[in-house]
């Protein structure tokens, strides 16, 4: 980025002369910092895996979390500062409580979407505020739309996703992805899917430690998200490791 | 030129997704004096070093009690922490008004940390400028909070934080499974004791005049020990030798002598706002 010290990046209510804005985009650098985050939506449900880096051993396992239930019927993965993502999740969530209050009914989310990227979309536009440093994967289900995901960047831009990857390793992840039939699987096809691909793209090297999160969302759960339960969870996680084994063993084989 | 024209504000990132205000704001915890947090299964405790500004003055206050159930102890600029004990405290009363129950700690946590994030997004505003250690105990037991001038929020076994912390998070890591089973009240405060000392300046003893111990647990609300009491395990513990001692039993342990970054205490100095510069 040859704009880099022209002083035309120092304020997100400033464009460069080529007409970019590049505070956001260096609040998009912050999040290829993060662990990767993936979105996997299937033909009956919703499933977010999260690669949560884990710097000390000195934190509660299985806290800390980076997975959020937005209202019953939503789950959330975040990548990115943690701190702003949790400001976003309230945001979300009070959005989703007052649409409760006035309309009786569950918030649909291409609504939230919509709500949710224009807050993070204002961020961007004065120079008294900076651009949330997260991205957030927003997913769901009924009985009348089926599976649906959503993914906001930090430019407040959102799409509609079969399956997207956020953070660090999110070229590997995607990659991994397109070659899933995403449409015909189902959620416990996904969840094994989803904890491979985390543990393939977890780089053993820089990043040590690391917990797998996983949320689903689909007709197997009724609509409501929630963690994956624990006997599924270490199921898939066991295959990821046996994956992972016959991998490198594979690997050596070639040599 | 500047040095860095990237670090002036909490609006602006750096080209490389850094916020350099919040990661100033993170030293200022560097600053204050150590304090750490362990629990086991029945109790949360917090363990303090308390500096005094002259000979003629008292020690700052460290721990500051929040709720029944809920205490916290502070590092770093000691006026951003009364601020943040002050929402902290209405929070909990606000919500036992409203529930007839205490706070879960989670929600105070969650509250408090979205509120310490708004400031690191504003322009007029900058991060607090201090670090906690938040103990409670509530419907799910124990607990121990840290959270950061980042706003970030973690829970943990045990942690450190505060000026030479580093020694004291060694220790906590070498005895997580011993601190988080230890059986007794009395265990559990020598583990955080021995984890202070490590974090303490070489000509400092630890005394009851200088530490400070807070208890929350089953059936026991949120307690300051009296000097007294604090005397009769600090003496538990100052019987056994300080870090590479040369009488057996846990002088393996001792972690790698201060670095020598750390300035030498010449006199105390007192927490104040601007000395952070």
């Amino acid at each position: 980025m040859s704009s880099i010290g022209t002083g035309y990046d120092l304020s997100a209510s400033q464009f460069s002369p080529d007409g970019r804005v590049f505070q956001v985009e260096y609040a998009q650098k912050a999040i290829e910092n993060s662990g990767t985050v993936i979105g996997l939506r299937g033909k009956d449900g919703v499933v977010l895996a999260v690669e949560k880096l884990v710097t000390s051993k000195l934190y509660e396992p299985g806290a800390n979390k980076r997975l959020f239930t937005i209202d019953k019927h939503i789950g959330m993965a975040v990548a990115g500062l943690i701190s702003d993502a949790r400001a976003v999740a309230e945001v979300a969530r009070t959005e989703a409580a007052n649409y409760r209050s006035q309309y009786k009914s569950s918030i649909p989310l291409k609504y939230l979407n919509e709500r949710v990227s224009m807050y993070m979309h204002a961020y961007t536009l004065y120079s008294a505020v900076r651009p949330f440093g997260c991205s957030v994967i927003l997913s769901t289900y009924t009985e009348e739309d089926g599976p649906e995901m959503y993914m906001i960047d930090p430019s407040g831009v959102s799409y509609g996703y079969f399956g997207c990857a956020v953070g660090k390793a999110k070229q590997a992840a995607k990659t991994e992805i397109e070659k899933l039939k995403l449409k015909d699987m189902s959620c416990q096809e996904l969840v094994k899917e989803a904890a491979r691909i985390i543990y393939l793209v977890h780089d053993e090297l820089k990043d040590k430690q690391f917990e797998l999160e996983m949320s689903w969302i689909g007709s197997q759960t009724s609509g409501v998200n929630q963690q994956v339960p624990a006997n599924v969870h270490a199921e898939a996680e066991k295959d990821a490791k046996a994956a992972m084994e016959e991998d490198s063993d594979s690997e050596t084989e070639d040599i | 030129m500047f040095r860095n024209q990237y670090d002036s504000d909490v609006t602006v990132w750096s080209p490389q997704g850094r916020l350099h205000q919040v990661e100033y704001a993170m030293e200022a915890v560097k600053l204050g004096a150590a304090t750490v947090g362990v629990k086991n299964k029945q109790y949360a405790v917090l363990v303090a070093l308390k500096r005094a500004s002259s000979e003629l003055s008292a020690h700052q206050k460290k721990i500051i009690p929040l709720d029944n159930h809920i205490g916290m102890s502070i590092s770093g600029l000691t006026a951003d922490a009364r601020i943040l004990s002050r929402q902290m405290r209405s929070e909990c009363l606000s919500y036992s008004y409203s529930y007839g129950t205490e706070i879960p700690i989670i929600r105070l946590m969650n509250k408090i940390s979205n509120m310490m994030q708004s400031s690191t997004q504003r322009y007029d505003r900058r991060p607090y400028g201090v670090g906690l250690l938040v103990a409670g105990f509530d419907a799910d037991g124990p607990h121990i909070f840290q959270i950061c001038p980042s706003a970030n929020l973690y829970e943990c076994r045990s942690m450190a934080i505060g000026a030479r912390s580093q020694s004291a998070r060694t220790y906590l890591e070498k005895h997580l499974a011993d601190i988080g089973n230890s059986g007794t009240l009395t265990d559990l405060l020598k583990h955080a004791l021995r984890a202070l000392r490590d974090s303490s300046p070489n000509d400092t003893e630890l005394s009851s005049k200088n530490v400070a111990i807070a208890v929350v647990g089953k059936d026991t609300p949120l307690k300051e020990l009296s000097e007294a009491d604090t005397q009769t395990y600090l003496d538990m513990i100052l019987s056994e030798e300080r870090r590479s001692g040369d009488t057996a039993g846990g002088s393996d342990d001792a972690p790698p002598p201060p670095p020598p970054s750390d300035p030498p205490a010449q006199d105390p100095t007192p927490v104040v706002a601007m000395e952070t510069q």
